[in-house]
């Protein structure tokens, strides 16, 4: 099975050894990284398994993602709305204690409305001081008809967080799915790693420590 | 060494260019340690030395860095590389003459580089310190020379095939020469920003990960089969090695950014691909103590294996904290503590070094067919070692978790500061160790240069008994 190419890839591997090599790669199992003479121990497999698991299942983003703005749209709608300015001008309270009346006005508003946002809300909590901030920002981006989730909160900033999507007559090609795009990227990766790695490994040429003397170097 | 310089190639004998680069080593290794040390004291006594201004943390640290990095770890590699790639190709070093010049000008290099870090000339960014006039030399002058030799050595080899240690070797060379040129683009073309961020650590991550543990970790291909007598347990979880550790850890530097405003998609493809640097960690470290089988009792008796075995040891939670440590819920601890000080020792200080420490004890005694001076002195090094590493890696971890949980409940600084500082006094302590072992390791290995038994030809230098 090894490369016959002549210099600078020539093969050392004679027809023999390629027969030999032809019978191993038809004859073992689990892709030929447990070889013919010493089996990879079970315990290792389960924990290379074990590891990618792993690895999804760990850096599964439920955690730790910034913010899009999409998710405080409803809350700057609600902001601008007619009940909470009056709580936010009301003379009776002191700032502070209208600020938190008036968002907790917006949050039991938005508790009778279904959103898909309402897990990303609960991570992202939000202060109305922080809400003012983003807030003409995101009425500016709902005039453009800009698509939200492609923007990122990052403090007082709201962000393009979309690298590759937008067309630049506007049209979006595809959108960042729920689960991150990253991680679609990890598992063709580990898929395209598995099958080079199984291909490169029954395709080696022959190996020994031997000398080979047939060659003038 | 100067005599060789303008010698005849065929006059220049074979392993030179390794020995010279091997002691170089032990003298840098001392340097950076000793500068470590100097440093940690700074740490655990802040008024100490407070005057001087030219050795205060903020100049010295770097200094450190590199000393460790280019001077031990990397002239170490040097120096296994050109004994080692030869043998395994069952041939010369492609040039002696171009490895004396090469380690000549290595030296040279460093203590340039080093200077002008001292004196405060540095591009501000970590780990790719250096200024760019002094990031070419390091590139053409320090590191494609070596490649050189490395790569026609390995060309010019009489074996059939290439067994895994030079696979690793040649191709290491090869990346590193990239990420170094890559990762000091915004050093070149003066970038900012998030590129500038994110070059520096996809430099950074890769310079541990496709240099100094892949090599670190093919040293110890070479050392174990060679000295138990057994041959690698299987060649081909090797190649897994070798393929997971370009696929895998050539990808992740995100992961040092993960509070950045980088692409989110861009961090969780980082962080599997942090989590999945277990798969050659698992590959090596089962395919290595697979072949210590049935030789155990060396791991005892022969200070080389002693050295090797305790590297591989430290290598499994090396991978684990590397894997984790990166994720997204643990990241937001433990960033920017002294846990990544910890981390980042136990893969220097720990893994590699020991696994260095044996190919520069194995290949001076190989090379001068000289048996080493002192089996006694060696030990007391490798303990000093192990106990010095031992404590800096504690401490530095306890202290980083007390760190993370400040950061997290925002402890006023200087409270942070009061609780460390028991932890900082064991770091200089540790450090101090580890430094003076080094001291006696360069005395023993002097003394076995020139009053080491002779080896006979054919023989281990560990089959010959001490006649003194």
């Amino acid at each position: 099975m090894g490369w016959t190419f002549s210099h600078p890839l020539y093969s050392l591997t004679t027809e023999d050894q390629n027969k030999e090599a032809q019978y191993v790669w038809e004859h073992e199992n689990l892709g030929g990284i447990a070889e013919n003479n010493n089996p990879l121990p079970r315990p290792v497999i389960g924990l290379l398994l074990l590891t990618y698991i792993t690895a999804m299942a760990i850096t599964f983003p439920l955690y730790g993602q910034r913010p899009t703005a999409a998710i405080f749209a409803d809350y700057v709608t609600l902001m601008n709305s007619a009940e909470v300015q009056k709580v936010l001008h009301d003379k009776k309270l002191s700032h502070e204690a209208a600020d938190e009346k008036a968002m907790a006005l917006i949050e039991k508003t938005l508790q009778h409305f279904d959103s898909p946002y309402n897990f990303q809300r609960q991570q992202h909590h939000i202060t109305m001081n922080q809400l003012r901030m983003i807030a003409p920002k995101i009425v500016e981006l709902q005039r453009s008809g800009a698509d939200l989730e492609e923007y990122t909160i990052v403090g007082p900033t709201v962000a393009k967080a979309n690298f590759f999507n937008i067309q630049p007559d506007g049209t979006v090609i595809a959108k960042q799915p729920w689960w991150d795009k990253g991680y679609t990227i990890a598992v063709w990766w580990f898929l395209v790693f598995c099958a080079a790695v199984i291909i490169t490994v029954k395709r080696l040429p022959h190996f020994t420590w031997q000398p080979d003397h047939s060659i003038a170097h | 060494m100067l005599k060789y310089l303008f010698a005849n190639e065929e006059d220049i004998p074979q392993g030179s260019t390794a020995l010279f680069f091997a002691f170089s080593s032990i003298a840098w290794f001392i340097i950076g340690t000793g500068l470590g040390s100097f440093n940690a004291a700074k740490l655990a006594f802040p008024d100490f030395y407070h005057n001087v201004y030219w050795l205060q943390f903020g100049h010295m640290r770097q200094v450190h860095v590199h000393a460790v990095i280019f001077g031990w770890i990397a002239m170490a590699f040097a120096a296994s590389m050109m004994y080692i790639t030869p043998t395994l190709g069952n041939t010369k070093l492609w040039s002696e003459k171009l490895g004396v010049w090469n380690c000549l000008l290595y030296n040279v290099g460093l203590c340039l580089a080093l200077a002008l870090l001292w004196s405060g000339m540095t591009s501000g960014r970590e780990y790719s310190d250096h200024i760019w006039p002094i990031d070419l030399y390091i590139a053409f002058v320090m590191v494609v020379p070596w490649a050189l030799n490395v790569w026609m050595t390995v060309l010019n080899r009489r074996t059939q095939g290439i067994y895994t240690t030079n696979w690793f070797f040649a191709a290491c060379m090869f990346m590193t020469i990239i990420v170094f040129l890559i990762g000091n683009l915004p050093e070149f073309f003066h970038l900012t920003g998030l590129n500038e961020a994110y070059m520096t650590w996809w430099f950074a991550h890769n310079i541990l990960g496709l240099l100094i543990t892949p090599v670190a970790a093919a040293i110890t291909y070479y050392i174990i089969p060679k000295i138990t007598g057994n041959p690698l347990y299987s060649h081909r979880v090797g190649h897994l090695h070798f393929w997971s550790i370009v696929v895998f850890y050539s990808t992740p530097a995100a992961h040092h950014l993960m509070s950045s405003p980088l692409p989110e998609w861009l961090k969780s493809f980082a962080s599997v691909e942090g989590v999945l640097i277990l798969v050659p960690a698992i590959a090596y470290v089962s395919n290595i103590l697979l072949t210590m089988q049935g030789k155990w009792s060396m791991f005892i008796e022969n200070i080389e294996v002693k050295f090797t075995i305790t590297g591989v040891f430290l290598a499994i939670p090396l991978n684990m904290q590397g894997g984790f440590q990166q994720t997204r819920a643990i990241n937001w601890y433990i960033h920017g503590t002294g846990w990544i000080v910890a981390h980042a020792h136990l893969a220097l200080l720990g893994f590699s070094t020991f696994a260095e420490a044996a190919a520069v004890y194995y290949g001076i005694q190989v090379l001068l067919r000289r048996k080493l001076y002192s089996s006694s002195l060696a030990n007391f090094h490798f303990w000093m070692l192990l106990i010095g590493f031992s404590l800096y890696w504690v401490s530095m971890t306890i202290a980083g978790l007390i760190q993370g949980a400040a950061k997290i409940y925002e402890v006023p600084y200087i409270d942070v500061v009061i609780a460390e500082h028991p932890y900082m006094i064991v770091r200089w302590l540790g450090g101090t160790m580890v430094f003076l072992g080094n001291i006696v390791w360069m005395f023993n290995m002097y003394m076995t240069a020139t009053a080491g038994d002779h080896v006979p030809e054919g023989r281990q230098p560990a089959e010959v008994a001490y006649t003194r």
